[in-house]
């Protein structure tokens, strides 16, 4: 058995929209999580760094320092934070390394992405025909989710304005005004079922995290959160991701199923001991979604679970309690570690603003995206 | 014979029928491939689709997507998945921008823009009752 890899130091930047250099978002980061942690850039054994734009994240060594460590570069979509962080912690198993740290950042230009058929390859004829557009695809998934599980579509509305009134309150969010369940379901409609209010938007942030093996953790750190598990998993038969011009009848697959239950499995932990979370939140329908694909609530008891408050800071289970990717918009590269960033700063009682009462023990993240893969953590303060 | 989006979607324009590829193993995927990415196997066949199927979810476009998409005119338009049996196809459902999950409809071709002179075709979905 490995010995166990913990979160030591982290730190994220506000996001938003940002006219500097991305490298500047990043390097604001890396220095914020090396201070959080007490240590330098030089006591860095091995580095990831994670962007969907056009920077190289190992040339942060020229800003840095060229200690000649190995820093790698992970570039997969949504779910980029996520490989980043496994990508860490796996460098961390190699003899002689005892600290990473990771880095995902990006600074988008407004308005929703533009995917190329190429790139993806399909033929230009999809996004001739108007078909290749991110939004119609959640909205699709999502008006089939809500028909296949009876849900009602204000479950929507509530997500939005469950989303926004946790980052009306948070120091780092995007977007902090609050919305109610109404202006949701009345705003501009997209993409039928789902409005204006309902999306994230692309915008820029960076986040950093410090990791440490074994007892060094504890040298370093009073409240250490031991990176219990991260599991990554791709698409099989049956799943239902965005760019699909044709879908498998029948029984319906999802990375997010097989990602959550590795991860839960390899931790030893149940869906029903998490008492905190963060879940893609791309649009308030993945919110929903993602909720019973990564067995944390029953398909189809959604509603309810939204209805009871069971999702908000002093409920049963709060989920996504920095607003998500609705509220703090989606750097691409940042967003999956600003999940775990929110769940450390639960997990160690200092998250200002938004603090779950009680002292959890047990949190849980959750990403996921293009072209159909999941990656997910368990995070703990227990057994130490 | 009329100009498509794209010739290798059809195995047919008269009548209009879409072209997939079925594998030994069962599975149908469009447009066809040659490689099966359910079952990993290269044993696979192009064929016609069935062109009668229902709604088995939709959405309605409502802000006009950016370039490469092309029409001539914008306005909001309907983007189905129709399940047709063996396989379950995306597509433009035309003539509504309200659907209801379950109700059946055919394949039809219909003009996505104009070129010059040239009229433009690609597949669609309409109303079957
Ligand atoms: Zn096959």
């Amino acid at each position: 058995m490995s010995e166990p890899i913990y979160i030591v130091g982290a730190a994220r930047t506000t996001f938003g929209r940002f006219d500097g250099e991305d490298n500047d978002l990043a390097e604001e980061a890396v220095r914020g999580a090396l201070a959080d942690a007490g240590v330098t850039w030089s006591d860095i054994h091995f580095a990831v760094g994670g962007t969907n734009g056009e920077t190289k994240p190992d040339n942060l060594v020229s800003r840095l320092g060229l200690t000649g460590l190995p820093f790698v570069t992970v570039k997969n979509g949504c779910a980029t934070g996520g490989v980043a962080l496994m990508t860490a912690r796996n460098g961390l198993l190699a003899e002689g390394r005892d600290l990473a740290c990771v880095v995902g950042y990006d600074n988008h230009a407004r308005g929703a992405f533009n995917a190329s058929p190429a790139r993806y390859g399909i033929g230009d004829w999809y996004g001739q025909t108007g078909m290749m557009v991110t939004t119609s695809y959640f909205a699709l998934k999502i008006q089939r989710y809500l028909h296949e599980h009876g849900i009602d579509p204000r479950t929507l509305g509530y997500a939005s304005e469950k989303a926004f009134a946790y980052a009306a309150d948070h120091p780092y969010a995007w977007r902090r005004k609050p919305v109610s369940v109404d202006e949701a379901m009345d705003a501009d409609m997209i993409n039928d079922p789902l409005t204006r209010f309902m999306f994230c938007s692309p915008d820029a942030g960076a986040v950093s995290l410090v990791l440490a093996r074994g007892s060094r953790a504890f040298d370093l750190c009073d409240r250490p959160v031991r990176l219990a598990s991260v599991e990554l998993r791709g698409r099989r038969p049956g799943s239902f991701e965005v760019f699909s011009t044709w879908l498998s009848p029948g029984e319906r697959t999802s990375p997010s199923i097989d990602a959550a239950k590795a991860a839960f499995d390899s931790a030893g932990i149940r869906p029903a001991d998490v008492q905190v979370a963060q879940l893609q939140d791309t649009e308030s329908g993945a919110e929903i979604i993602h909720l019973a694909e990564t067995g944390l609530v029953e398909h189809g008891a959604q509603a309810e679970g939204y209805l009871n408050g069971d999702f908000l800071i002093d409920g049963r289970l709060p989920v996504n309690t920095d607003g998500g990717l609705l509220a703090n918009g989606e750097p691409v590269g940042a967003s999956g570690l600003r999940q775990v960033h929110e769940v450390v700063r639960q997990l160690q009682g200092r998250a200002d603003g938004q603090q779950v009462p009680g002292g959890p023990s047990i949190g849980f993240t959750h990403v996921y995206g293009a072209p159909g893969i999941s990656a997910c953590t368990v995070l703990t303060t227990e057994g130490e | 014979m009329p100009t498509t989006v794209d010739d290798s979607l059809f195995s047919s324009l008269d009548p209009v029928a879409l072209r997939g590829s079925e594998c030994s193993c069962g599975a149908t995927v469009f447009p066809a491939l040659g490689s099966c990415p359910v079952c990993t196997g290269v044993d696979v066949t192009d064929v016609a689709l069935p062109t009668d199927g229902i709604v088995w979810s939709w959405t309605t476009q409502h802000f006009e997507p950016k370039p490469p998409f092309r029409t001539d005119e914008f306005a909001p338009f309907s983007i189905g998945y129709v399940d047709l049996g063996p396989v379950i196809v995306e597509g433009w459902l035309l003539g509504r921008t309200e659907w209801v999950i379950g109700e059946p409809v055919r394949l039809v071709l219909t003009k996505a823009w104009t070129d010059g002179d040239t009229v433009v075709h690609t597949y669609a979905f309409e109303a079957a009752s």
